[in-house]
């Protein structure tokens, strides 16, 4: 049961004969068949892409071990991007058997695929998946006839309602158990993949052109034109940030600080003060900078409702079609700045957390794409736990410190972007995204992915947090810090402003984002420090987790390039900010 | 009664076109996007934006505007 994004054990992987392909276009639901068949969450998102690397698990049919592997979406097998190179690899490879999962809705495309799998010697079992959106657009599939024509079983399924499921495993079993021994056969398509393709789709599929667009059809189009669609876009936009800002600070002040102060940490304490003795050990465990006290305050109190509310936005609308229409709308702006569209999915991802965002961007047909996205994102996005501790930082102070820290933000991003496009050698792909239907989420896939997020987000965040303050307790009493501290003094006190202390700050940051602003939150700053200090730990080093993702994902060169970048320029632009503004204080 | 061939980003919104002419590029071939693919370009972007296109009737594609001046379509019948 493990998550991988493509390292040396892919040849283990390859060369297990015992696994089987879960295979289809993008975005046909593959992901939620993974999870329901395996038991293991693969993230799955309306758009192309959100399968990026594959994911495996165990599965026993009829008595035997299998490893089901969710392979990249492909709408053919020669590769136009790394995800889709990935899956060229793994049916190259051969398999027990192949699910090949089809769009009912979407049919003709899908089975250009499905012809080309059958010319390898693997068993194939198709699910006629989205039988709901086909139906609402007024597609009807004679299910007997594909059968015939493919020669292999097709089930009809709903994915995201399980409908079809039970049906899909029997005929699984039976599938395999027929090829065992025996020379497998289907009908093989020789021919062009295309025109079989149509073949078959035109005998099994009727259009009633006359079916009335449903609401969600009516709104998908309405979000393409330019004139409605750039307010509706807006208006999402603003809608989430207002559930991120509000209900996060609602959520912190009326549950969750309460929780902590008057439940959390009076337990530890008590429970600690009654067996450790007084002094050093215990002031490490739950004194006032404690590692019960303060990760139950940073973690939980202070970032997790922020990240809570901002996933709760998130996974809905990466359900509905939204993003994909945003790209769309965007890649005008996007294609100014040296980079195009598609990338705004990542980048909006990068507002949760970089690493899958960065792991995203191998969807990009482009290596130049994904560099100069990848480091936007590590410069100028700053991540939801990051974005909580910096509300927080700037919440003491006039209402528009924040508003002014986004334009900030903001203009970073297109500096980063068109900087790193002219460092980077090369031409950006222009556009070319198919746009999915709009779908309304299911409130049981969408809760369980929520509850996925929130669990490993509490499992990532918690462990680095209690290291950090460790780090942070002995640097302190070991004397060490003081020493840092004075040999930063004239870049931290002179340069940038702030108090010595400030230097906590710029080493914890290193580990996790959102501890490049939290100890700043303690130090009685004034506005003008408070900005100052929240527009460097913007830029500054985006985390351990990102530094690695950077260095697998691209050469160490890269990731050191980058890191070494975001320290130089968040303490110079740092400065400048606080030299300027000096000016009118 | 036979039309003149032009490319798909300057081409009229809602007709129905029939591609002639595609750049080599595996994911427009991937997507279906071939000699004889029949589209209708629903919206256009400006300032240098995509321009959106429906393929057979059946889904929905945004093709960049470096992508799209390179397509050539000529119209079929109107819509
Ligand atoms: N209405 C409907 N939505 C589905 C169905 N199957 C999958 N989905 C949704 O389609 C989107 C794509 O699914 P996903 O599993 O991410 O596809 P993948 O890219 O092939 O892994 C998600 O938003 C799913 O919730 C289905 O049968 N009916």
């Amino acid at each position: 049961m493990s998550h991988h994004h493509g390292n040396q054990s892919d040849e283990k992987v390859l060369n297990n004969p015992n696994k089987i392909l879960l295979m289809g276009n993008p975005n046909v639901g593959k992901s939620i068949f993974f999870t329901e068949l395996t038991g293991v969450h693969a993230i799955s998102g309306n758009f192309t892409g959100t399968t990026v690397s594959f994911t495996q698990g165990q599965i026993t049919l009829g008595g035997k071990e299998y490893t089901l592997i969710d392979v990249p979406g492909t709408y053919s097998l020669s590769p136009t991007s790394e995800a889709e190179a990935v899956a060229a690899r793994f049916v190259q490879s051969g398999a027990a058997a192949i699910i090949c999962v089809l769009d009912a809705s979407n049919l003709e495309r899908n089975l250009r695929l499905a012809m080309e799998l059958t010319t390898y010697d693997i068993p194939i079992i198709y699910t006629l998946n989205m039988m709901d959106v086909a139906e609402r657009k007024g597609v009807s599939v004679d299910v007997m006839q594909l059968m015939v024509d493919l020669g292999a079983p097709v089930i009809e399924t709903i994915a995201t309602k399980r409908q079809g499921l039970d049906k899909l495993i029997q005929s699984l079993e039976v599938v395999l158990k027929q090829a065992e021994g025996c020379e497998y056969s289907c009908n093989k398509c020789e021919g062009c993949p295309w025109a079989a393709a149509r073949e078959i789709c035109n005998r099994a599929c009727t259009k009633d052109v006359n079916a009335n667009p449903s609401f969600l059809d009516k709104l998908g189009d309405a979000m393409m034109k330019p004139k409605s669609g750039i307010p509706m876009a807006i208006f999402v936009m603003a809608a989430a940030i207002a559930i991120i800002v509000f209900g996060g600070r609602g959520l912190r002040a009326g549950a969750i600080l309460p929780l902590v102060n008057n439940v959390i940490v009076p337990f530890f304490r008590n429970l600690f003060t009654s067996f450790v003795p007084e002094g050093v050990f215990q002031n490490i465990l739950i004194g006032e900078f404690g590692i019960f006290v303060i990760s139950f305050e940073w973690i939980l109190a202070l970032i997790f409702p922020y990240v809570l509310m901002f996933y709760v936005a998130f996974t809905f609308l990466e359900d509905t079609g939204f993003l994909p229409r945003m790209s769309v709308l965007f890649d005008n702006i996007m294609r100014k700045l040296g980079a195009q569209g598609g990338s705004l999915i990542h980048v909006l991802m990068g507002y949760g957390c970089a690493v899958p965002a960065i792991i995203g961007t191998r969807a990009a047909t482009n290596r130049k794409e994904r560099i100069v996205i990848s480091a936007a994102i590590a410069f100028a996005i700053p991540c939801i736990s990051q974005t909580g501790a910096l509300m927080s930082l700037l919440a003491g102070y006039a209402w528009w410190m924040l508003p002014a820290m986004i334009a900030f933000s903001l203009v970073l991003f297109a500096t980063v972007t068109i900087i790193v496009g002219k460092m980077v050698k090369g031409k950006v792909d222009p556009l070319l995204l198919e746009i999915p239907n709009m779908l309304m989420p299911n409130p049981k896939s969408y809760g369980r992915k929520l509850l996925t997020r929130m669990k490993h987000f509490l499992k990532d965040a918690q462990g680095p947090m209690m290291i950090a303050i460790l780090l942070a307790a002995l640097l302190a009493e070991s004397g060490v810090l003081g020493i840092i501290a004075d040999a930063a003094q004239p870049i931290v006190s002179g340069w940038l402003g702030l108090p010595a202390e400030a230097v906590t700050a710029l080493i914890l940051g290193i580990v996790r984002r959102e501890m490049s602003v939290a100890p700043l939150l303690a130090l009685d700053l004034n506005a003008l420090q408070a900005f100052v200090g929240g527009a460097v730990s913007l830029m500054y080093l985006p985390c351990l987790s990102v530094f690695a993702i950077l260095a697998k994902e691209f050469k160490a060169k890269v990731a050191v390039t980058i890191a070494l970048s975001t320290i130089v320029v968040a303490i110079f632009v740092g400065g400048l900010i606080n030299q300027v503004g000096q000016l009118f204080m | 009664m036979s039309f003149k061939t032009i490319n798909l980003y300057d081409a009229k919104k809602e007709k129905v076109l029939q591609v002639t002419f595609v750049p080599s590029i595996s994911l427009l071939e991937n997507l279906g996007l071939r000699n004889g693919t029949k589209v209708v370009v629903q919206s256009r972007y400006g300032f240098g934006g995509p321009v959106l296109c429906r393929v057979e009737n059946a889904f929905a594609v945004a093709i960049g505007k470096d992508i799209a001046t390179q397509i050539a379509v000529k119209e079929v019948s109107s819509k």
